[in-house]
């Protein structure tokens, strides 16, 4: 058996920054479900989440050098690469015809429920359907599905202090329900 | 500006989760380096997010890791699942030297034992809840019975009240003979149709095979208007032409062709 080893984070970032294969390893094996969790927010097909999860990984080795500590902890920066990685390949030519994917995610809590491990997971995505519909609006055009708070007053017409003002709202009553 | 009330906009978890716009990330990146209860709030934040995710996490497909390695062309270095600081979230997807199946086996074999546990619970609940469902429906239909019938009771009262308070009756009072001064009963006779309506107030309870009975009195001679059966408060009884009083004997059941006076309980004249 291999001894065991234990990073902290700012150790764990100097390793990757130096792009050392154990660190990178132990990144995996400690985050991976947990960013999978965030993958299956956005897409259910297993295949598809599998090609998600993998493109973050490869994108936060190669970009590792990057990271700026100051900006934030690494997993809210590993939580960025998967969330733009999923919303790219959702975008990409190959899945654009297959928008239902983002619809089938509301299954996301069956998906964790059939692994014995996480009866009680829910997605993110079940939170945000207990929104309000214009909060539930926002988040699903900002957060889901990438759109800039300017392109989503453009689109719908809301103003944008408006768009602002209900985004911010919607993400404290998700953060509190979340809590709960 | 209200630091507070900025920390409390919802900037924070925007700016976090990267949905702030360009103006909104920069004024809040130039925020935290002079607030440090913003850079609290942030950090805050970051690590609600993580924790959040670790709880929700969805295991991985276990080739996955040795496919991103060959894809990196990094060797796959053994796993590193001893580290991990919570096995509830990690161990089905650790891909290295103990074989993920036994831990599939042993967390079969734990959430096996607890799901028993549950059924034996949940089963003795469910009997629990069943017989309280059971109980409250018998309780139920007990109170709808007792409900309806003192509907029915409550629509005979009414009814009574009405014929009794008409203006054409006559009420006559008959009160208890010597000896017998505790019973009391009231006679209404219609003057119009002539029929006769009797409230016992107060009689003693007939003896088993024995009723009360009415008789009208027309010049010192009994005339049979009834028995009283079981009528409830109001008894109508028979219909009476002609009469100067009432009286009330105890009679064998069925009644008797001629009043036995040495039961003669009340007696009233109109």
């Amino acid at each position: 058996m291999k001894a065991i080893q234990k990073y902290t984070e700012q150790e764990l970032v100097a390793l990757l920054k130096q792009r050392d294969p154990n660190a990178f390893s132990y990144l995996y094996d400690n985050y991976a479900a947990a960013l999978n969790g965030i993958v299956r927010n956005f897409i259910s097909d297993d295949q598809l989440a599998d090609s998600v999860l993998q493109d973050s990984f490869v994108k936060i080795w190669n970009q590792a050098s990057t990271f700026d500590s100051i900006k934030g902890r690494l997993f809210t920066w590993m939580s960025s690469i998967v969330r733009n990685t999923a919303i790219d390949t959702l975008r990409s030519k190959d899945w654009k015809n297959s928008r239902q994917n983002v619809e089938l995610t509301d299954n996301n809590s069956e998906i964790a429920a059939d692994n014995a491990l996480n009866i009680d997971a829910i997605g993110l995505r079940k939170f945000v359907g207990g929104l309000r519909d214009e909060y539930k609006m926002v988040v699903e055009m900002c957060y889901f599905d990438g759109f800039s708070q300017s392109d989503i007053a453009q689109t719908t017409g809301v103003p944008l202090g408006t768009v602002k003002t209900r985004l911010r709202k919607a993400l404290l009553e998700l953060r509190s329900r979340i809590k709960q | 500006m209200d630091i507070r009330e900025y920390i409390q906009s919802g900037i924070i978890e925007s700016y976090v989760l990267g949905l702030a716009d360009a103006e909104e990330a920069a004024e809040l990146e130039t925020l935290r380096a002079t607030h440090p209860e913003i850079e609290q709030a942030i950090q805050t934040f970051e690590n609600e997010l993580e924790v959040s995710s670790m709880s929700h996490a969805v295991p991985v497909n276990p080739d996955l890791k040795s496919q991103l390695f060959n894809q990196l062309n990094l060797e796959t270095p053994g796993s590193n699942y001893e580290a991990v600081d919570d096995p509830k979230v990690h161990k089905l997807e650790s891909g290295g030297k103990t074989p993920f199946i036994k831990y599939l086996a042993a967390a079969s074999i734990i959430l096996f034992i607890i799901s028993a546990g549950l059924n034996v619970y949940t089963y003795s609940k469910y009997k629990k809840v069943v017989g309280e469902n059971r109980q409250l429906a018998l309780q139920r239909d007990q109170l709808y019975a007792k409900n309806s019938s003192i509907q029915t009771r409550f629509n005979e009262l009414g009814k009574n009240m009405q014929l009794i308070s008409g203006p054409d009756m006559i009420k006559v009072a008959l009160s208890g003979v010597p000896g017998k001064e505790n019973s009391q009963a009231v006679v209404y006779w219609s003057k119009s149709n002539k029929d006769v309506y009797l409230i016992a107030n107060a009689l003693p309870q007939a003896p088993k095979g024995k009723q009360y009975q009415l008789w009208a009195l027309l010049d010192g001679k009994p005339i049979d208007a009834g028995v009283l059966g079981d009528c409830n408060s109001v008894c109508k009884l028979k219909n009476i032409p002609n009469a100067q009083a009432f009286a009330i004997t105890l009679e064998n059941e069925g009644g008797s062709p001629t009043p036995n006076l040495e039961q003669l309980y009340v007696m009233g004249k109109i």
